[in-house]
């Protein structure tokens, strides 16, 4: 009784951890206080199982030799593989997790010898390796799935694999001179780490499962079917380049197959082989596709060489000969791969023009994954993947959150939810209950986390929502927008009904200050777009060629994160007609042939490719819920860019700019008439106190030939007024200042433009 | 009773101890006879080299038939006789190791069978005379475990040992010497020097 009442004393009690004397290093003894010992009813010698974090430990136990209590130490010699010794600074160690455990004499143990090199194997005989394996292991106590750690200098031999103790009919046991030692086999410490590897579980992947086939395909195909193809006479393909943009997941995706696959992995970066000698780098290049083919001689391989371009740029560009050589050492090497090794390399890079073009062929690389900026779909799977170990309320929609997402890539999406989590955490720490996250936690996250691929874009605009109640007027023209930008985003499944595609572009033109801009704002904020406004000075440099390149990078942008919308205001200022003889060849002109090439071109190029090729089946029954199959109709339907452009002067742009195919919706914003011009009038007097006797019908039927910017600027002038006659605390804005200020200011626009502004469409 | 086991189990430690010592001088002994065989091995190595390397066509020599395949066979030969003579050495020392094995294993067993009686506070009981039971057991674990690597270095070493493998031949007397290890020596030593008074007692 009484040494359970101890036993119970001593559960809770928290040991300092201290690392393991010099002395005792190698001979599975773990130090504990003789006091601790005797109530955890250990003996001298008796084994024990000690359980971290970091995995677990089979020690025998000894007292310390000053005696002392309250101290831990312990030889990690039979351990769990990625035993890591918890440190210091850690948790205090509980002596619950020092657990006495029954160790019989085993009469057979299963092994698996790690060497560090497969020089040995050829060294020694196997009857060798066993009697050595044997010696080293009698006295030791070993268990199951557990690595023994031989000292460094024993031999070649760096650990011993405890595969089973006793056929797995004991956990743990020790191995005396009469146990029978079996050795499953002679592998390297590369193979091992792979196999532990491979017990680890996998990491998920959203939205790639193709790309994820066919890699996998790839690497399986010459293990699998050697034989078949030998009969064909044809070598395998041995190395895929992956192209798309950063953080699409291209590394992570060649992580993720060769996990799967249980490959062994060799990852070459470009900075680390650069060396500075002369003739250093070919060296350390040549090391590295060594040491993939050795690990290829054991098990599937993958040579990864991450970030390309950079170790293998154009040779033609450029004078520098130490860059040549190491090129032309890359290309000798991966041809010679087909011949020697049987592993695969693969090859990363976001900018595949920049590459040697003689890398790009079959038998260096024989083909060309393209993975681009994820679409709908696949960004619901990548924030599923996501959101898996997260707690998530039921509040949150991964298909809105999809939705608002576009041209976010992998990485931006993790950072959305990583910035979602931290915004949870938060807002607990601060008292409220929940510790799940919520959608709004994520709509305050989109705020911070921008999508990569627009960073750096010219177009990429901050600009202040804008709602379709805060324009006044133009009901007709707000239809009209909406539905050409509006309704594809929304409706979809009605649009592939009727088979009806959305336009390609919308020209908005009429006088100044007749609120072009604030709708385009206003179309932009309802539809969940990305929005890239561009104007004159983004475009225009000094420099020949520059202005069209920006374009076309603009519209490059826009395209990986579509569907997007792309506004040119004041567009006759950037676009020039050709019409007009008196420059040709001017910027302008050759801005306008990128647009039309852009608007309507052949098509796109295969680098921006994104996601899988999708149409839709109207035959075919849709599996999943009515929100799945919408957005299924919003991928297909909104794959592309829309042009909005805004001007003033539509007579000088060029006709071919104005066919059906390219600026297909052109709509009039006309000057507010009566009932436009009451509707603004009472949205800029919404916050002032008017004072009874104004009357805005009587305002609204004087002016006029005022555009909406005409007006509020009369209503500004109008309260100004009245602080500056009455006096600053002046409450309301009487009918007198108004009628003052409308005196003194003119429309800015006449009756003669107007009638141009409407007409200039039709005579075209 | 408590007194009889106590006893008992210092009469086995004793044994082991004197075990140690004796292992101890013989297997200084039987490695300081090794050291000449083992240069010799090395020397045999450079002289298979160097017979490697010459060109006997050159020399006056050229007219002896066969002189090289013969010449390679005489040494091949020493090197048969030498590693021969190492291999009994190599035998002693097992011998020795397999002794001490015994006397260990039996003080453990005997420690296992009567743990009723000799709880941890006796065990760690250091007088005047005699160190307590689990220092001694430890020291004894310690010796052990010194001599068994020792041996198996050794062993392993002479066991890939190939003729063909000049370099690694011409080395083995460098490795040999690098197995010694002084701190380990000088751990045996301290623990005689410890337990002289109690075994003389």
């Amino acid at each position: 009784m009484a040494t359970d009442a101890k036993t119970m004393f001593t559960m809770g009690v928290e040991l300092q951890l201290l690392p393991c004397d010099p002395q005792d290093i190698n001979t599975q003894r773990c130090r504990i206080g003789p006091f601790l010992m005797t109530s955890l009813r250990l003996n001298i010698g008796t084994p024990v199982l000690i359980s971290t974090p970091g995995g677990s430990c089979l020690c025998t136990a000894w007292p310390r030799r000053d005696l002392a209590e309250g101290y831990f130490q312990f030889d990690p010699k039979c351990a769990t593989p990625n035993f890591s010794s918890p440190t210091r600074e850690a948790s205090p160690f509980k002596c619950q997790n020092i657990r006495p455990l029954n160790c019989p004499k085993l009469k057979r143990v299963k092994v698996n010898v790690v060497v560090k090199s497969t020089e040995l194997k050829k060294r020694m005989s196997s009857l060798l390796i066993h009697d050595f394996v044997k010696e080293i292991l009698s006295g030791v106590h070993v268990h199951e799935r557990h690595v023994i750690t031989l000292s460094s200098f024993e031999s070649e031999m760096t650990y011993i694999y405890i595969e089973n103790a006793n056929s797995g009919s004991t956990k743990a046991g020790l191995v005396t001179e009469k146990t029978c030692v079996e050795i499953a086999g002679v592998i390297t410490v590369a193979e091992h780490r792979r196999r532990v590897a491979q017990e680890s579980p996998t990491m998920s992947l959203g939205g790639m499962e193709d790309v994820y086939a066919s890699l996998k395909e790839l690497i399986h195909l010459p293990l699998f079917y050697p034989k078949t193809l030998s009969k064909l006479g044809v070598l395998c393909p041995r190395g895929v380049l992956l192209v798309g943009p950063p953080g699409v997941g291209k590394t992570m995706l060649v992580q993720s197959v060769v996990k799967e696959v249980a490959a062994t992995l060799v990852t070459i970066n470009g900075p680390v082989i650069l060396g500075s000698r002369p003739g250093e780098s070919e060296e350390n290049l040549r090391a590295m596709f060594h040491q993939a083919q050795a690990a290829s001689e054991e098990g599937p391989c993958v040579l990864f060489i991450d970030e390309i371009d950079s170790l293998c740029p154009k040779r033609a560009g450029s004078s520098n000969a130490p860059e040549n050589r190491v090129v032309a050492q890359l290309l000798t090497l991966m041809d010679g791969i087909s011949s020697r090794g049987h592993f695969v390399t693969i090859g990363a890079t976001n900018q595949p023009d920049t590459l040697d073009p003689a890398l790009r062929r079959p038998g260096r690389f024989d083909r060309e994954v393209i993975i681009g900026v994820p679409t709908l779909t696949q960004r619901k799977s990548i924030l599923e993947c996501l959101s898996k170990k997260m707690p998530m309320s039921s509040s949150v929609d991964l298909i809105a959150l999809a939705e608002v997402t576009t041209g976010y890539v992998g990485a931006d999406l993790s950072a959305l939810c990583r910035e979602a989590a931290l915004r949870a955490i938060l807002h607990s720490s601060e008292g409220s209950d929940g510790k799940a996250i919520e959608m709004h936690h994520f709509h305050e996250a989109l705020k911070r986390v921008q999508p990569s691929c627009l960073r750096s874009s010219i177009g990429l605009t901050d600009y202040k929502p804008v709602s379709w109640e805060q324009i006044g007027g133009l009901a007709d023209v707000k239809l009209k927008l909406k539905q050409s930008i509006e309704w594809p985003m929304k409706y979809p499944e009605s649009f592939v009904r009727l088979g009806l595609s959305r336009p390609r572009g919308v020209l908005l033109y009429g006088p100044p200050g007749c609120a072009k801009t604030t709708l385009v704002k206003a179309a932009a904020t309802s539809s969940h777009c990305a929005f890239l406004s561009v104007s004159g000075a983004d475009l225009f440099s000094p420099f020949v060629g520059d202005s069209e390149k920006a374009l076309a990078q603009l519209f490059r942008q826009a395209r990986a994160c579509a569907p997007s919308i792309v506004f040119l205001d004041e567009v006759d200022s950037i676009l020039g007609s050709r019409g007009d003889a008196r420059v040709a060849h001017s910027v302008q002109a050759q801005v306008l042939s990128v647009l039309l090439n852009e608007l309507d071109g052949v098509g796109l190029k295969t680098a921006e490719r994104r996601g899988p090729q999708r149409k839709l089946c109207e035959s075919e029954e849709h599996p999943g819920s009515q929100q799945e199959q919408q957005m299924e109709f919003h991928e297909v339907c909104n794959k592309d860019v829309m042009v909005v452009a805004a001007t003033n002067r539509p007579e000088t742009l060029d006709s071919a700019l104005m066919r059906p195919g390219r600026l297909d919706k052109i709509i009039y914003v006309p000057p507010p008439d009566h009932e436009a011009r009451l509707a603004i009038l009472r949205l800029c007097t919404e916050k002032m106190p008017l004072d009874p006797d104004v009357c805005l019908e009587e305002l609204a039927s004087q002016t006029s030939l005022f555009s909406g910017a005409d007006l509020e600027n009369l209503c500004k002038e109008a309260a100004l007024l009245t602080l500056h006659e009455q006096s600053m605390e002046a409450s309301r804005v009487q009918q007198k200042y108004f009628n003052k200020v409308l005196q003194n200011t003119k429309p800015s626009l006449s009756a003669q433009q107007i009638h141009v502004n409407s007409c200039e469409i039709i005579f075209k | 009773m408590a007194q009889t086991v106590i006893s008992l189990c210092h009469q086995h430690l004793k044994k082991c101890f004197q075990t140690l010592e004796m292992t101890n001088k013989a297997w200084n002994l039987v490695l300081a006879e090794c050291t000449p065989l083992i240069s010799s091995l090395g020397n045999l190595g450079e002289q298979l080299r160097a017979l490697d390397n010459v060109q006997l066509d050159l020399t006056p020599l050229h007219r002896f038939p066969d002189l090289k395949e013969r010449l390679r066979f005489k040494l091949l030969q020493a090197v048969d006789v030498v590693l021969c003579k190492l291999t009994d050495k190599v035998d002693e020392l097992q011998k020795l190791l397999k002794t001490l094995n015994n006397q260990v294993s039996t003080a453990f067993q005997f420690y296992e069978h009567n743990t009723d009686t000799l709880d941890l506070a006796t065990c760690t009981l250091r007088s005047a005379t005699s160190p307590s039971i689990a220092d001694m057991l430890e020291w004894l674990q310690d010796a052990h475990n010194y001599y068994c690597s020792q041996f198996r270095r050794r062993k392993y070493l002479l066991q890939v040992l190939r003729p063909d493998d000049l370099v690694f031949m011409e080395e083995v007397s460098k490795r040999w010497e690098s197995f010694y290890s002084a701190d380990g020596e000088e751990h045996i030593e301290d623990t005689l020097s410890r337990v002289c008074l109690f075994v003389d007692s």
